[in-house]
């Protein structure tokens, strides 16, 4: 039995170039870019912002976790097309003014190690308590209930969370 | 909520690396960028065995865009790698034996052009049986995968005689358990960026050991080990998952066949489909006991599924065998264990090292004997614990200690344990607890190559440098070098300067696994404090005329300590104006004497207790609460310490209850977190509690152990035990299953 094997072909269509204008944490920026471009690689491409980071791509564990108008969101699932005119800050934020509290009390409580999940998770962490100055248990574990961590097995991360209370 | 407490979380120093990774500005090797670099993709097989007929990659070739397409025509020098036998090629040609088998790669300026060129590469091939079963493996009639058949490796260990002595047990019991194929998924996945230098490569990519690294490639790109510099450092993760190469093939020889740098950055699918895994093992044990709860035999048989490469399939076999009788004194002992080949994915070095497994087995054994015995768990461990100066698990020669006993003793106490029976409950809920110990080796073990080193040099720049050639991966390797250096030299923090995870900056120090680290920076600090700080004082004397006695290093530079006067004498800044500094060192990690491969000579042990709630209407299995007890020596960092026991924890709360990378024919089921499950933070219990035990034995001059694994291993058999408790059935299949309970339920 001979299978001969051509990889189905999925289209890679020519890519319709659009301009969109969006404010990333507070500055302005107007680019070019193919309209169904990811969020998450106009972020890290098109704008240097490497602190959120890629791991599912489908949604599922928040590591590119962002704030679109305010609200969280994954920044894989977000296309250009839906960024135009919105605003957006990411982790590189936070740290404008000195280190977030959040971030302090990631470094005091061991709310993170390999680090890759955390950039996602402070911003979880941000619009928990935006929502939620004190949060009680099952706010939090709603909050935090997309963005996975393999390293901490997420108790420095409640630790952090309580710290701040 | 989140009682998540300990003993040991005294201080709160901040890692090296936390500022940059909580702001998000920590460079990871995925996240390199470079002008005019390509991006590069591999090609995978569509079956899990077939033969290649032909492999046309003409098409691809001429799409505009792409730079180059390579196969196996384009390595120079061994198509092959793997870190004991180099079997894995780097690219098939005839055959290919798993999903995860590259055939091709492509280097294009976009990755979206990289990928539509992989769909132009046609590959002819014809589908082979497929060997999906490590039984069938077995089966001499099957097809072999490899030149010499489908048995990579078989290792044994026979003390006493077993059939001998099973009549003279009171109770013998035989059951055959389970384990799944647990993924590391590390939140990074593989790859790194690749440039070619006018004398070489420059391979920035993660891994566990980055020499091993230089050594593979070196092979496959017929280039000398001083041409490549391997960065390794740092990595989202890696649990054991990025030890053995990955994408640094293709990277490499993508970036060496068009003079341009690579980028490679696979997918999850890509990640989950190539990617090794841990060991699923098949473990059928008979275990004797007196009535007295002495146990007599244990008669292990192992079968383990290493896929379709062999990687540390040997070694993972070698210490699942070597921990079968854990930390028991048991005088007829017979293990046999199989390593197989099939075509499902490759398993290979995973957090545990066979550990996990072969301790689900023995203790779920000593929990059953115990059981029929009417003997309490606890009792039941206690009456056959090995004394401090006994020998190892395999009769070997062992570095003295009472871990074992101590953290029995330790856990005896925990108040999860002494939950009142009248626990207010849901009729349809049920509670049960449930206690486990382990015994874990350190190091490679004896015959392996385990060499270890460091250096410490005062640079041009008055910076005290201290270099490994580890690797960050996460577990806070960082935090445990300037902890212990600054300890051992007496210098600050500010002074310090750590330089690891670069074949041209860092020595060898040996890999970043086998909670090895932390206990090989303390070793090499033991031997490089002496000449260092002699050969920093003699200078200052020489400068200051103090008398070098009265002279100890602090911070900023040399001091003198004369009486109660304390002042500055000389600043690092200005010895090194006169005279740059370096020591070095190079050693083995300790083994023990006797010729048994693989055994270990330090050991680290851990107790867990648990409490689970099992829901008897939806077979839902919640863990409630856990606590330990662990003995591996003095805490090094206090919050990396428990950060790596309650990480571990939870990556074995996934094991016991979550995880499995389920295959059908050789096709992973699972290939993405959409359907592999690890532990989200509503998995996690509501308490956790973790004791440190620092103390070793009497003249133990080891100092501090790696904690790395040992928190991973003895959760799994204590929630089987306290599912027991709580419904009356054993579990002996991993991840539990939900239906199972349900259906155990039925059976009542």
């Amino acid at each position: 039995m001979m299978k001969k094997q051509t990889i189905q072909q999925e289209h890679v269509f020519e890519q319709q170039l659009i301009n969109i204008s969006l404010c990333v944490n507070g500055q302005e920026q107007t680019i070019e870019v193919e309209a169904t471009k990811r969020l998450v690689d106009i972020l890290r491409e098109d704008l240097q912002l490497t602190g959120t980071k890629i791991s599912c791509e489908i949604g599922r564990c928040g590591a590119c976790s962002v704030m679109m108008d305010k609200k969280l969101v994954n920044a894989c699932l977000i296309r250009a097309y839906q960024v135009n005119g919105k605003e957006i800050m990411t982790i590189e934020a936070l740290s404008q003014n000195g280190l977030h509290p959040i971030q302090n009390a990631f470094l005091e409580e061991g709310g993170f190690q390999c680090g890759y999940c955390t950039p996602g998770m402070v911003m979880a962490v941000k619009a928990l308590l935006d929502e939620h100055p004190a949060p009680d248990e099952e706010q939090i574990l709603q909050a935090l209930s997309g963005n996975l961590c393999r390293c901490t097995g997420y108790s420095g991360i409640i630790r952090s969370i309580l710290k701040m209370k | 909520m989140g009682n998540y407490t300990s003993s040991i979380l005294k201080t709160s120093r901040i890692r090296p690396d936390g500022i940059e990774k909580v702001t998000g500005k920590l460079s990871y090797l995925t996240d390199l960028q470079i002008q005019g670099m390509l991006y590069g993709k591999v090609l995978r097989s569509q079956y899990p065995h077939a033969k290649i007929l032909n492999i046309s990659v003409e098409k691809a070739e001429q799409l505009p865009g792409v730079k180059a397409v390579i196969t196996s025509k384009d390595v120079p020098g061994l198509n092959g790698f793997g870190l004991i036998f180099p079997d894995q090629p780097v690219f098939c040609d005839s055959v290919v034996r798993y999903v995860g088998d590259a055939i091709a790669a492509v280097a294009a300026i976009t990755p979206e052009i990289a990928e539509k060129a992989l769909h132009l590469i046609e590959v002819d091939y014809e589908p082979l049986p497929v060997i999906d079963d490590p039984e069938k493996a077995l089966d001499p009639s099957s097809i072999p995968l490899h030149p010499n058949g489908n048995l990579l490796h078989q290792a044994s260990y026979v003390n006493g005689n077993v059939h001998e002595s099973f009549p003279h047990c009171d109770v013998v019991v035989e059951e055959t358990y389970q384990l799944p194929r647990q993924m590391h998924a590390y939140m990074e996945t593989e790859g790194g960026l690749f440039i070619p230098e006018e004398d070489g490569l420059s391979v920035y990519a993660g891994t566990q050991h980055g020499y091993k690294d230089r050594f593979q490639l070196s092979r496959i790109l017929d280039l000398p080990e001083t041409e490549i510099r391997v960065v390794s450092s740092p990595m989202g993760g890696s649990f054991g998952g990025k030890d053995e190469l990955n994408i640094q093939p293709y990277g490499a020889l993508l970036a060496l066949k068009t003079g341009c740098p690579v980028k490679i950055h696979q997918s999850r699918r890509e990640s989950v489909c190539a990617g090794i895994k841990k060991h699923p093992m098949k473990i059928t044990v008979k275990t004797g006991a007196t009535k007295e709860g002495k146990l007599l035999a244990h008669q292990v048989r192992i079968l383990a599924d290493t896929g379709a490469y062999a990687t540390l399939g040997p070694a993972v076999l070698d210490f699942a065998v070597e921990h079968a009788v854990g930390p028991y004194v048991i005088p007829n002992v017979e293990t046999h264990g199989f390593c197989l080949f099939t075509n499902n994915g490759v398993a290979g070095e995973f957090r545990g090292f066979g550990g996990n497994q072969i301790t689900f087995a023995l203790e779920g054994q000593i929990d059953r004997l115990a059981d029929q015995l009417g003997i309490c768990p606890l009792e039941m461990r206690k009456r056959n614990l090995r004394k401090p100066t006994d020998c190892g698990p395999v009769g070997q020669e062992i570095a003295p200690t009472n871990g074992d006993e101590l953290v029995l003793k330790e856990i005896a106490h925990s108040p999860l344990l002494k939950t009142e029976k009248a626990h207010k409950q849901d009729s349809w809920k049920k509670v049960g607890t449930g206690v486990a110990l382990t015994m874990h080796g350190g190091g490679l073990g004896f015959g392996r190559l385990d060499p270890a080193g460091g250096k410490i040099a005062l640079n041009q720049d008055g910076k005290i440098q201290i270099m490994f050639g580890f690797e960050e991966v996460g577990q806070g390797l960082l935090a445990v070098i300037e902890t212990l250096t600054t300890k051992a030299i007496g210098c600050s923090t500010a002074d310090l300067e750590i330089v690891i995870g670069d074949t041209d900056k860092a020595p060898h120090s040996g890999s970043s696994t086998a909670s090895r680290g932390t206990s090989m920076v303390w070793h090499s600090l033991e031997r490089l404090k002496g000449p260092f700080i002699e050969k920093l004082v003699t200078q200052a004397s020489a400068i200051s005329d103090y008398p070098k006695e009265q002279l100890v290093l602090g911070e900023n530079g040399v001091w003198l300590c004369e009486n109660s006067e304390e002042k500055l004498v000389v600043t690092y800044k200005q010895l090194a104006e006169e005279k740059t500094v370096s020591v070095e060192t190079q050693f083995d990690f300790p083994t023990t004497p006797n010729a048994i491969p693989g055994g270990h000579f330090l050991y680290s042990f851990a107790a867990v207790a648990v409490k689970v709630e099992v829901n008897l209407v939806t077979g839902h299995v919640k863990v409630i609460d856990i606590d330990q007890a662990v003995a591996a020596g003095p805490v090094v960092n206090p919050i990396g310490y428990l950060g790596q026991i309650e990480g571990g924890t939870i990556m074995a709360l996934g094991y016991t209850l979550l995880e499995e990378a389920q295959m059908e024919e050789g096709r992973y089921v699972t290939n993405n977190f959409d359907s592999y499950l690890i532990p989200g933070i509503q998995d996690i219990p509501a308490s956790m509690h973790v004791r440190a035990i620092e103390d070793l034995w009497e003249g133990d001059s080891y100092g501090p152990r790696g904690v790395g694994e040992i928190g991973t291993i003895a959760l799994a058999p204590a929630i089987a035990r306290a599912i027991y408790e709580a419904t009356g059935h054993w579990v002996t299949k991993l991840p539990v299953s939900r239906d199972e309970i349900l259906q155990s339920r039925e059976r009542i």
